[in-house]
């Protein structure tokens, strides 16, 4: 039986993967027929759980909400010609891919170094095609230190 | 968390340091980390209530794809 946290994480991330930005606290509180207050208590209660989502400080604004990210970020994201949606950092863009089953998504970046164009098309985790060829993934945050610095991991 | 041309575009980066050369991955390595349940489960109605059973099979793939290499090792120190 889904709980109460399980109800408004899918509805945040289910929406955003629909509408392409994020929910605010007012439409979380209209899906589940409760007052704005009750919906603002119900996203607090899910940005506590700890899990790799955040709000923008001192708001109840979302943020960002892995695999999205509310701000353009350099990992756009588009699906079957569609753009608005941005993913969290390079990592989470390729399992923004889950978010649309049966959908190739294509990603596209720009080579920090180079300033050179990178595309990446994944279809549910499978890396279809990649331009050019040879890109690689960097995180310079050791994992026992994510969870201390997930806005920079 | 960033891409990167290839390993050599990733090293000449202003923001790399040597000392995190191991957070180097090959975006197969990559799409091996990103696809455990813990990221694909995101839709399935429950994640929230699950996720404490995500750990163990992300952080077991993670040391398998990456070699045991302790930088990607998530145990404190």
């Amino acid at each position: 039986m889904p709980s109460e946290l399980d109800r408004t994480y899918h509805f945040i991330i289910t929406s955003w993967a629909e509408r392409g930005d994020p929910p605010h606290f007012t439409d979380i509180a209209r899906a589940f027929g409760v007052s704005p207050d009750a919906g603002r208590r119900r996203l607090h209660d899910l940005m506590a759980v700890g899990l790799p989502n955040w709000l923008f400080p001192g708001t109840d604004l979302i943020a960002s909400f892995a695999p999205f990210h509310a701000l353009p970020s350099s990992y756009r994201i588009t699906v079957d010609g569609r753009t608005g949606w941005y993913a969290q950092c390079g990592f989470e863009s390729i399992s923004a891919s889950f978010a649309f089953p049966g959908r190739t998504i294509a990603i596209e970046t720009t080579c920090l170094d180079c300033g050179e164009p990178l595309r990446i098309a994944v279809r549910e985790g499978q890396i279809e095609s990649e331009d050019p060829r040879g890109i690689v993934g960097y995180v310079d945050v050791p994992t026992r230190e994510w969870r201390a610095n997930l806005p920079y991991t | 968390m960033n891409l990167f041309r290839s390993g050599d575009h990733a090293r000449r980066w202003s923001g790399y340091t040597p000392a995190t050369d191991a957070g180097i991955v090959t975006l197969a390595q990559l799409a091996s980390i990103m696809g455990t349940p813990r990221h694909r489960d995101r839709y399935t109605g429950q994640y929230v209530s699950s996720f404490p059973g995500y750990g163990a099979p992300f952080f077991d793939n993670l040391k398998r794809v990456t070699a045991n290499d302790p930088f990607w090792d998530p145990t404190p120190r």
